[in-house]
């Protein structure tokens, strides 16, 4: 789910949105940056599970995001062992793991709101080459928003093609889908200027 | 209050307006003033009442005439008009912007610049009215199709307008949602509403009632008068 805030008060929740994520992407760049042995492949999942614990969010918040993770974890682990030797497989998935792991606590404890607005403020100096950091943040939100929409859409452009009888042709799905697309984005743009945003 | 009367200071007020989409004419020489607090436009699909709908919420442009919605123009005075116009679609997936429900609600409170504690308060209270209070932290996109227009309905409503335009905003629901929504619609006279429906027990609930048919505004009147008017057009 595209969604993964947890509504909570502790103090990762209560944190500057943007502090909070120069922190978590400092402790990334850092866990990415870790040689590739055992050790350190220990450290960088070690250090999740630290994060996770002292934020509150505990071991099973951690293991669903695990799970969540399980196609990003088997296909780096497999695909790495195929053209290097397993300590460093091994390190460099654990490293990814790591990593990803300790950047979703940022969108586990902020709201999409309070994440747009802290990425709006960063972009600020942005204006004075003619970039509007408003419209950069609408977009991303909308995006996120609008996957789930599109899914639906195919979803019922198959169920469609399945009642009628047709097979699974790309170009019999690909034309209704891209025709529905437009039309999509076409209310949310009449939604968007409804609303004030355009 | 009649169709091609003469322009006066009513509260919406259409002066010869025509609008074309593309090649079409979707709406043709529309003069008429509105003050009433709750408007049913009827008629058949395609007849242009969601165009005159649309031109009143400042989403097309008239191509020829003038509109005058609470003495603004749509227009030249766009950012007024969007502080005293909503717009509810029938549609409500195509209306939610942000991923969770609370977060969408306070979308619409962004252009105002308001202080977090006043903006959340705000959702709040509005989440409470609609009875969406438990569900504020939920996907938006993943609430049942009843659920989602109320979320449309609370943010087209959180910035207090002094009119919304509903263009069919039943036309997905089951009886008891279109109740619902119905009832938050016609219960607050504090606004204006224009209420699009094919609905036409809901359009009996307004004020004054008008007629659309191949682009026209054909008749407006009391809604008994007109929905008989339009029901007898249907008769086979």
């Amino acid at each position: 789910m595209l969604t993964l805030y947890r509504p909570g008060t502790g103090w990762l929740h209560r944190a500057p949105a943007g502090a909070k994520a120069l922190v978590i992407l400092a402790a990334v760049l850092t866990v990415s940056l870790l040689p590739s042995t055992y050790p350190f492949a220990a450290i960088a999942l070690g250090s999740a599970l630290v994060a996770y614990l002292v934020t509150g969010f505990g071991v099973a918040v951690l293991a669903r995001q695990l799970v969540g993770l399980r196609w990003v974890i088997l296909i780096t682990l497999g695909a790495q062992l195929i053209f290097l030797p397993t300590e460093p497989a091994v390190a460099n998935t654990s490293r990814v793991v790591g990593a990803v792991l300790i950047a979703s606590l940022l969108v586990l404890s902020t709201r999409v709101v309070d994440l747009l607005d802290a990425f709006e403020r960063g972009l600020g100096p942005l204006r004075r080459v003619g970039i509007d950091p408003a419209r950069v943040s609408l977009v991303l939100a909308i995006t996120m928003t609008t996957i789930p929409v599109l899914t639906r859409v195919a979803t019922s452009i198959r169920e469609a093609q399945r009642a009628r009888g047709a097979g699974r042709g790309i170009r019999s799905f690909i034309i209704p889908f891209l025709v529905l697309s437009l039309k999509h984005a076409d209310d949310l743009g009449d939604a968007l200027t409804a609303r004030g945003a355009a | 209050m009649t169709p091609g009367a003469a322009a006066s200071p009513g509260i919406l007020t259409l002066t010869h307006a025509s609008v074309h989409l593309g090649d079409q004419l979707a709406l043709d020489d529309v003069s008429v003033n509105l003050d009433q607090p709750r408007i049913a436009v009827i008629g058949s699909n395609g007849s242009g009442k969601s165009t005159f709908a649309r031109l009143l919420g400042g989403l097309v442009t008239a191509s020829a005439g003038t509109v005058s919605v609470h003495g603004l123009d749509p227009t030249r005075q766009s950012t007024e008009f969007r502080r005293a116009v909503g717009f509810i679609f029938s549609n409500p997936d195509a209306q939610i912007i942000m991923p969770t429900v609370a977060e969408d609600a306070a979308f619409s409170l962004r252009a105002d610049r308001l202080r977090k504690a006043e903006s959340a308060a705000r959702v709040t209270a509005a989440l409470e009215r609609f009875g969406l209070a438990d569900l504020a932290d939920r996907p938006a996109h993943d609430l049942s199709g009843g659920q989602k227009q109320l979320l449309a309905l609370c943010g087209a409503l959180i910035r207090e307008p002094r009119l919304v335009i509903a263009d069919e905003p039943t036309a997905y629901l089951d009886a008891r949602n279109s109740r619902l929504i119905a009832d938050h619609l016609l219960g607050d006279a504090s606004r204006q509403l224009v209420l699009v429906t094919h609905d036409l027990a809901l359009a009996a609930c307004c004020d004054v009632a008008v007629l659309f048919e191949g682009g026209r505004m054909i008749a407006s009147g009391h809604p008994t008068e007109i929905i008989g008017r339009y029901e007898s057009s249907l008769a086979c």
